[in-house]
């Protein structure tokens, strides 16, 4: 019997990576072989901490100090594909005889030496970086044996302080994707590192001859010390070449708006603390850019229900994410929110902000909004200065982001709610600016060699620029990039990219500080680093990474033993005291301002306007090939493996199209077949086109080829966000898409049924005797129930979860970091249509009101933990059952299949392996996955489980200690990569723990508590801060269905 | 013979004589066993060829959903259970007739449940064999679920969950089919015999002598022959209300609004016997006239069942009125929303008024003897409330489960061709098997005929085998 | 035609009845048997290595601890299988000329791991923890038998759930003092079950037979 056990249910074997010597083979440091340069990161210079507290009282830590001298620190890609060679042999070796019964004709593999800090069958975390648009983010990895597996936030780290986003957390399966770029090439030719070496000295020699005037290099934006230090070495020797910094989703419009302003670029940096009020023209702080996830932290600590509770008004023309979050929301096309602001400028002036004055004149023409709505918002601003904040979002043009900072400086509101620093890269545009000068270059034949490590600009650059043709007149164009993409194939030589987490560099947080960027893994491809591709051009292309960040640190470094603060800044995540002070006195010149702005403001263009968003799922489509982005539900539409062209209803129904219809979206004579798609609260007369999708190169990998539509088709260079003019028309044709959430509201067909998410204005939140708390009482505390409910009181520990609706964005990084904590399969767009999608957290979300004064609410929903567990009573073969401490645990392994636990759960939170999803995982994209937790095949039904691996591990580890779990030791994946800590687990057995207030709180209420499943997961009401002076819409929602989602 | 007896005397119950025409033994066995001798007629191939090729798609059904696994079909979160269950159901209900009449009908000596009851106990037979299909196939790793669900001492030493009604189910039905089974063999045993006297062939002589067991038709033979077939009849009785009662309880006993009532059991049982009669109808109607047996399966027959579909319709369509007053009168949001806004105009709502016109409108016209009484009227009829009953299972399986509580997870279902194919597959396994009976075994316990035929000739207040005309 | 069976036949008849009914209940009943014979759980089936390694010399000759080799078996869930260079720690030295030890010699020389054939193994859906067990005062020789006395490794315990679940329900057979869990020897001294107990208590063991302290 348990025979047939070990060949189904069977997990991809964990014993066998254990055993499995990949890294140790790969990266190991083995006398006199050369190690891989990630080995010695790995197992060397690294002072790893096996938890966040460790770390803190891990003292030096002795034979850690590097027992390699610097010299065998050499890259030598050979060996790591070696090791990846052998890795595979052992693991198809395993597989084979895998099935094996009770006597298992099986392998263990040992290690031929042990790197002192591994304990098989411990992980341990090591904290990293990762750069995006130029600034870091840190993070902490979990590494099994050398396999990286799980990806957290550095709490150490300023900007993602212990969160993460949801990209981030899809890293891990970016870095065992199988369609990575794994061979360095010369046209078709594959050829070594050392020989491309050699051809690009002999090739600098040349360039050299003219002070290096025909070299270009494209890179992304960075602001790595060590990147720039290369730069200034590279223009040193070549003075005459040229650094382009180029990202297709790039903020100049802060910096050129701020340049307006106060007269040289600078950078907003926001600090929600203490915003009392907060204006955001078009921006999705809460989901977008490096900022983002502290951001949340800080907006969601000032949202907690008190007299003092912050308030927030959005315009936008589609929802987002912070817009979704607004107490007032008002729903504006991107080309009409210059005019609002500056008529907010000429308001505010007459409210007596005589520094706006000279801005008064700039409001005029036809005003589009409601005046009631932006007379109650200035005088909310006015009422709060030096604690309000006003935020311009990336799409929206320099002139508003001047306009903003005229407006924070005159409130008052500089030093304290935002403040202005110097750019912490030398080149502050990166937009299409500066990529239209190098086209200029390119198409004049000035530039004779180009290196483009930039993320594939064939794909981002705006149309009218041709890119991928004016490549052609490129006699070098070397790629470096992780996949062959379109660039990739436009490109002479394809330098395959080592992954963020292969990779040994340096990156700066928006304030400046630090992180060291350290391997997890020897590069799985042997894949090159960026700054090897530099040192290449200053001919120390065969230094190693490893070696040229600690020469450069070691330069940097004053006084003292250098080894033992670099083991402690890889660490600690960051570099201390790295940071970089605002600049203090910034002062607007207004009439100057005036001057500048007022031609930018006025409209001369008409017709429809056709709107581009960064997709908050795949970015500028660099994540495009990563199935779990791919699969996540989009924060607002919940559409997966699509994008799709949004409309508002009224502009729909006036053009007669419906959703899933799909449309022609013509622009300055370029077009796009889009599927079109309804959606709440979208501004009339606008198209919203999501960008990163419809990837058709060769090169690109299977998961990413001809999903979505390529919106960027349509972007040109001089309005690459905004623009009025675009026509969009029926095809007749219908598209299937895959939606996760048919309904938009609580009460489809007008059904009357409790509203799942509650939520409550402040002023009846704060009165103990309001209909609100009326509502609440009776959704909590006991029911009558006809037998004694079961007494956990005794026991260790009394697990429980709560989640706070008034934090929750819908941001779901927990989403993604679920799936990847838990293993769990991704299905694709036709099984998601069916219904079928796994991941165990589902976001619901809500809109309530209409399109005017639209609001949503966001609502996880995982396994609740009911007490009365209806799942359970009905498995036939007890597969799922209570813990002693009230886990309602799911056995996979004695799983039948059934589904009758899913049928019999109120909350639908079940998922069930319809099919064999694990047949197509690579041996590669098998070492990414959980050792802790079983990978489920075909036919098993799973869940939530409150990471129950973590709770085991914790239980063990303490109990050997001799003490137990204190609250907030132990974390659950969701929890952890939380940003705004709206998700609470701990033991309510223990009366001070956090999750034993959340559910003492006056806000806590049961999710279909009247079934009487006393569910452990508690949810606390969202609270809204409405302005008296504007009309409150209904909270939930009489408002009309809002349209389904397509299902034929 | 018995005296002519002046018509006036005749038993105005016994309107209609159940056997028509002048039998002796001899003829009533020639007639009733002829169509086992006679050579199978192209009509028979025909039809036993299209049964082949729908037993073959069950087939092809079967391994595709064995090697895929259940993503082959249309199912998903929330609708985990659909076709597959709803076939089971189906199937399980249309074996109730065969249960009723030989069980119940017996004990209460109904004397016209003679000519037809072999007929319905193979049904059941068959049904039940379709209908077992599902409950191994439809799980996700059957390989377990054939011996995980059996309580025996394993080595990891857990049990199958006593609580769980899908572990009801499992005895529920193998002891329906095992009693089902044994009943109607033992009917079986005489004709057998009859069957392997009269048989010309060694090897047809040898395959009816070893199933007739040795049966003389001696005295004592007959009076243990008696006792058996009234003890299983005793024993089966319940086992017409047990099944369908335990099934129904998969639904009862959850939570769903849509299942979560207590009149499933009396409302699932009378559906499973009207659905039931409904299929004998359907097959008895073509049989009787192919295999000249008229004279033995009369109107009277016909009538009767009609009138049985007209009673248990009824029951069926106060069910339905219940669960909406209910839904109303208990207050409960969720229910209320299951039938008044799901079921009357969610998206599956077509199929719900399908059901009701089948199901409560057709059953109507039994009303009136004319309908009841016409051969195309009743064979049509009887086609609509087998459709009927499926819709209703499909209500309560798919609609329901479809959106019941949180909005966020109402999903639309669709099937896919696997589960189009496996429902066709079991009508072809049904067909194929009782097209086997029907050619091979006698269609109508021949003993019992002969037997009434008897009681009637000396029961005086009976009609005299309506010599009288 | 004559008569077709013969009075013998309904002897006949009777008995193939019994064998069917028989075989019905007997098979099953068998299955049931044989899975929890010895050799059905693989046991009492000595393991040949690639490298003919005598637990008895090294443990009893030598007195060499158990922990020496498994090295991580109280901090980690897996016991640990020595590194080659542990190997080489002592074969440097001793036996340093040994054809016996070549493979080892190799394994380190050309940095190839040994490959051990496993012996013992649990499904990969059971997360077996050998830290807690050998914390609490489980002895080595509880589950894997007298290995001192072992040429080659052999299976001593069935492994099955059954087995697992007897002692997480009665500890207290095989618990011992912490610092004797290497001890093959080691008896208790008084009345087992008594002492057992007190041994609970004061290694503070709580054992679990919720489904997730083993499957997850």
């Amino acid at each position: 019997m348990s025979c047939d056990d070990n060949k189904d249910a069977r997990t991809k074997d964990r014993d066998r990576r254990r055993s499995l010597p990949v890294v140790d083979k790969s990266v190991a440091p083995a006398k006199g072989a050369a190690p891989a340069d990630g080995g010695n990161g790995l197992w060397r210079s690294q002072r790893p901490w096996r938890s966040i507290d460790e770390r803190d009282r891990q003292g030096a830590m002795p034979g850690a100090a590097n027992e390699f001298p610097a010299g065998t620190m050499d890259v030598d890609d050979n060996v790591s594909r070696r090791g990846f060679m052998q890795l595979l042999s052992v693991s198809t070796a395993v597989a084979t005889v895998g099935a094996a019964c009770q006597k298992p004709n099986e392998k263990i593999v040992p290690f031929v030496r042990r790197p002192e800090e591994v304990t098989p069958g411990n992980p341990l975390h090591f904290a990293t970086a990762y750069a995006l648009e130029g600034y870091g983010s840190g993070l902490l990895v979990e590494s099994h044996e050398g396999r990286p597996t799980k990806i957290e936030g550095n709490p150490a780290h300023p900007q993602t302080i212990g969160a993460t986003t949801a990209i981030e957390q899809a890293l891990i399966l970016g870095l065992y994707d199988d369609d990575r770029a794994k061979q360095l090439r010369q046209g078709v030719t594959p050829i070594a590192w050392r020989s491309l070496l050699g051809q690009i000295n002999a090739n600098n020699a040349k360039l050299a001859e003219n002070r290096g005037a025909g070299l270009r290099f494209l890179t992304a934006p960075t602001t790595s010390p060590l990147l720039l230090d290369l730069r200034r070495r590279i223009l040193e020797r070549f003075p005459q070449a040229k650094f382009v910094s180029y990202s297709s989703v790039a903020d100049d419009g802060a910096v050129d708006g701020a340049r307006m302003a106060f007269g040289k670029p600078m950078v907003p940096r926001h600090r929600l603390g203490s915003a009392d009020v907060i204006l955001s023209l078009d921006s999705d702080f809460l989901a977008e850019g490096p900022e983002q996830t502290r951001l949340s932290r800080e907006f969601a600590a000032r949202r907690e229900p008190s007299p003092r509770m912050s308030r927030l008004y959005v315009v936008e023309p589609a929802v987002t994410v912070t817009g979704a979050m607004a107490d007032h929301r008002l729903r504006m096309q991107g080309t009409e929110v210059g005019s609002f602001v500056a008529g907010l400028c000429s308001v505010l002036a007459s409210r007596g902000l005589e520094k706006l004055a000279p801005l008064a004149s700039l409001s005029h023409g036809e005003r589009k909004w409601d005046m009631k709505w932006l007379v109650a918002l200035a005088g909310d601003l006015e009422r709060h200065r030096g604690s309000s904040l006003v935020i311009a979002g990336c799409r929206q043009p320099p002139a508003v982001h001047a306009l903003a900072a005229a407006l924070n400086a005159a409130l008052g509101n500089v030093g304290v709610t935002v403040e202005y620093g110097a750019p912490l890269t030398p080149d502050p545009l990166s937009g299409p600016a500066p990529l239209a000068a190098l086209a200029q270059d390119i198409a004049a034949g000035a530039v004779d060699t180009l290196v483009i490590t930039a993320a594939n600009p064939v794909y981002t650059a705006p149309a009218d620029f041709k890119f991928a043709k004016l490549l052609e007149r490129v006699p070098n164009s070397i790629y470096f990039g992780l996949n062959e993409d379109e660039t990739a194939a436009a490109c002479k030589v394809m330098v395959p990219a080592a992954h963020a987490l292969e990779t040994w560099g340096d990156v700066r947080a928006t304030d400046g500080t630090v992180s060291i960027i350290q391997p997890l893994i020897a590069p799985l491809w042997g894949g090159i680093q960026e700054a090897e591709l530099y040192a290449a051009f200053i001919g120390e292309g065969d230094v190693g990474a490893n070696k040229l960040l600690r020469r450069y640190w070691q330069g940097q470094f004053k006084g003292g033993e250098f080894d033992a603060h670099w083991e402690r800044w890889l660490a600690d995540g960051i570099v201390p005291d790295t940071g970089v002070a605002a600049e203090g006195g910034v002062a607007v010149d207004g009439a100057a301002l005036a001057q500048t702005v007022a031609p930018l403001l006025t409209r001369t263009k008409s017709g429809m306007e056709i709107a581009f968003v960064v997709d908050p799922k795949l970015y500028d489509g660099r994540f495009a090939n990563n199935a779990w982005l791919q699969e996540l539900p989009h924060p607002i539409t919940k559409l997966t493996w699509d994008n799709a062209a949004m409309l508002s209803e009224t502009t729909a129904k006036a053009l007669g199209i419906e959703t899933g219809d799909i449309v022609e979206v013509t622009y300055r004579d370029r077009h796009v077949d889009a599927p079109a798609m309804i959606v709440p609260g979208h501004v009339d007369d606008t198209v919203t086109l999501p960008l990163g999708y419809g990837r058709t190169g060769v090169g690109v990998g299977g998961v990413a080829k001809d999903v979505g539509f390529n919106a960027g088709a349509l972007r040109t260079s001089d309005n690459p966000w905004y623009d009025r003019g675009a026509t969009v028309a029926k095809t007749g044709r219908r598209f299937k898409f895959a939606i996760t959430q048919d309904h938009w509201t609580m009460s489809p067909d007008g059904r009357v049924i409790p509203p799942p998410a509650v939520e409550g204005p402040i002023e009846e939140v704060l009165k103990r005797d309001s209909k609100f708390h009326e509502e609440i009482e009776v959704r909590r505390g006991p029911l009558p129930t006809i037998h004694e409910p079961v007494d956990y009181s005794k026991q260790a520990y009394k697990w429980a979860m709560s989640i706070d609706l008034n934090k929750c964005t819908g941001c779901s990084a927990c989403v993604v970091a679920c799936v990847s904590e838990n293993n769990i399969n991704v299905v694709g767009k036709e099984n998601v249509w069916r219904g079928r999608e796994m991941q165990w957290i589902r976001v619901d979300r809500y809109f309530s009101g209409n399109d005017d004064s639209l609001s949503m609410i966001t609502q996880p929903l995982m396994c609740v933990h009911c007490e009365t567990a209806p799942c359970e009573y009905v498995c036939p073969v007890n597969a799922t059952v209570h813990s002693d401490e009230g886990l309602n645990e799911m056995v996979y392994n004695r799983c039948i299949g059934t589904r009758y636990c899913s049928n019999n759960c109120p909350y639908k939170v079940r998922r069930f392996n319809y099919l064999n999803y694990i047949a197509d995982y690579t041996a590669v994209r098998e070492l990414g996955m959980n050792p802790d937790v079983t990978v489920r095949t075909r036919g098993i039904m799973e869940k939530c489980t409150y990471c129950v691996q973590r709770i085991e591990r914790k239980r063990i580890s303490t109990r050997i200690e001799g003490r137990t779990i204190a609250d907030g030791e132990l974390e659950t994946a969701c929890q952890q990569s939380c940003p705004t800590r709206a998700i609470v687990f701990g033991s309510l057995n223990d009366a001070s723990s956090k999750v034993s207030q959340q559910h003492a709180d006056p806000r806590r209420y049961d999710l279909l508590h009247e079934i009487g499943t006393r569910p452990r997961t508690a949810y606390l009401a969202r609270v809204r801060n409405p302005n008296p002076e504007l009309h409150v819409p209904d909270a939930h929602g009489a408002g009309q269905e809002h349209g389904k989602g397509e299902h034929e | 013979m018995a005296a002519p007896h002046p018509s006036v005397s005749r038993d105005p119950l016994e309107p209609q004589p159940l056997i028509e025409g002048v039998h002796t033994d001899k003829t009533i066995n020639d007639s009733l066993l002829a169509h086992v001798w006679r050579g199978a007629g192209k009509g028979w191939f025909a039809l036993f060829s299209v049964a082949l090729a729908m037993l073959g798609l069950l087939v092809i059904a079967i391994s595709w959903t064995l090697y895929k696994g259940i993503g082959a079909w249309g199912n998903n979160i929330p609708v985990g259970w659909a076709f597959g269950i709803i076939n089971f159901v189906w199937w399980i209900g249309i074996g109730h007739a065969g249960t009723l009449i030989s069980a119940i009908l017996l004990l209460f000596q109904q004397k016209w449940r003679t000519s037809i009851n072999r007929f319905a106990e193979a049904m059941t037979l068959f049904a039940v064999i379709c209908a077992l299909l599902f409950p191994l196939l439809h799980t996700g790793r059957p390989w377990f679920a054939i011996y995980w669900l059996m309580p025996y001492p394993s080595t990891n030493g857990i049990w199958p969950q006593f609580k769980s009604p899908l572990t009801w189910d499992v005895f529920a039905v193998s002891t329906y089919f095992t009693i089902s089974l044994l009943f109607w063999f033992l009917g079986l045993v005489p004709d057998l015999a009859a069957l392997r006297d009269s048989s010309k062939s060694k090897t047809k002589r040898m395959v009816y002598g070893l199933l007739a067991m040795g049966w003389r038709g001696s005295g004592r033979h007959w009076a243990e022959y008696k006792w058996a077939y009234v003890l299983l009849a005793g024993l089966s009785t319940p086992l017409v209300l047990s099944v369908h009662t335990i099934v129904s309880f998969d639904f009862a006993t959850s939570v769903i609004p849509g299942w979560h009532t207590t009149i499933f059991p009396p409302y699932f049982v009378a559906g499973a016997v009207f659905s039931g009669f409904a299929m004998v109808m359907t097959w008895m109607v073509p049989a009787r006239h192919f295999l000249g047996l008229k004279h033995v399966v009369t109107m009277k027959h016909l009538e009767n069942m009609n009138k049985i579909m007209l009673v248990t319709g009824m029951m069926v369509s106060y069910g339905y009125i219940m669960e909406h007053f209910i839904a109303w009168y208990s207050g409960d949001p969720y229910e209320y929303a299951q039938f008044f806004k799901t079921r009357w105009g969610g998206p599956m709502s077509g199929i719900f008024y399908l059901m009701v016109f089948c199901n409560v409108v057709t059953p109507q016209i039994f009303w009136f003897k004319k309908a009841r009484t016409s051969i195309p009227v009743m064979w049509i009829a009887s086609i609509f409330i087998n459709v009927g009953m499926w819709c209703e299972r499909f209500n309560i399986v798919i609609t329901s489960l479809h959106q019941d509580f949180i909005p966020s997870k109402f999903e639309n279902y669709s099937p896919t061709w696997v589960d189009i194919t496996l429902f066709i597959g079991t009508i072809g396994l049904f067909s194929t098997l009782f097209l086997l009976f029907l050619k091979f075994i006698p269609a109508v316990a021949v003993t019992e005929v002969k037997e009434l035929r008897h009681e009637l000739a000396h029961d005086p207040t009976a009609d005299p085998v309506g010599e009288t005309h | 035609m004559g008569p077709l069976f013969r009075p013998r036949h309904n002897t006949l008849a009777l008995i193939s009845l019994f064998v069917v009914a028989a075989g019905a209940a007997g098979v099953p009943a068998g299955l049931m048997v044989y899975a929890r014979t010895p050799y059905a759980r693989g046991m009492q089936d000595p393991i040949e290595q690639p490298v003919q390694f005598d637990h008895r010399h090294h443990t009893r000759d030598e007195g060499i601890d158990c922990r020496y080799c498994h090295n991580t078996v109280d901090k980690s869930p897996a016991a640990g299988i020595p590194a080659t260079q542990l190997c080489l720690n002592c074969h440097s030295q001793v036996w340093n000329k040994s054809p016996i030890l070549e493979p080892v010699r190799q394994s380190f020389i050309q940095n190839k791991p040994m490959e051990w054939r496993r012996v013992y193994k649990v499904p990969e859906f059971v997360y077996f923890n050998h830290s807690i067990h050998v914390n609490k005062g489980v002895g080595c020789v509880s589950c894997h038998g007298r290995v001192d006395q072992m040429a080659a490794v052999e299976k001593a315990t069935p492994l099955t759930m059954s087995w697992c679940l007897e002692c997480h329900r009665r500890p207290e057979a095989n618990l011992r003092p912490v610092e004797e869990v290497v001890n093959m020897d080691w008896k208790p001294d008084g009345d087992p079950v008594a002492v057992g107990r007190e041994l609970a208590a004061k290694n503070d063991v709580h054992t679990r037979t919720s489904c997730t302290t083993c499957h997850r």
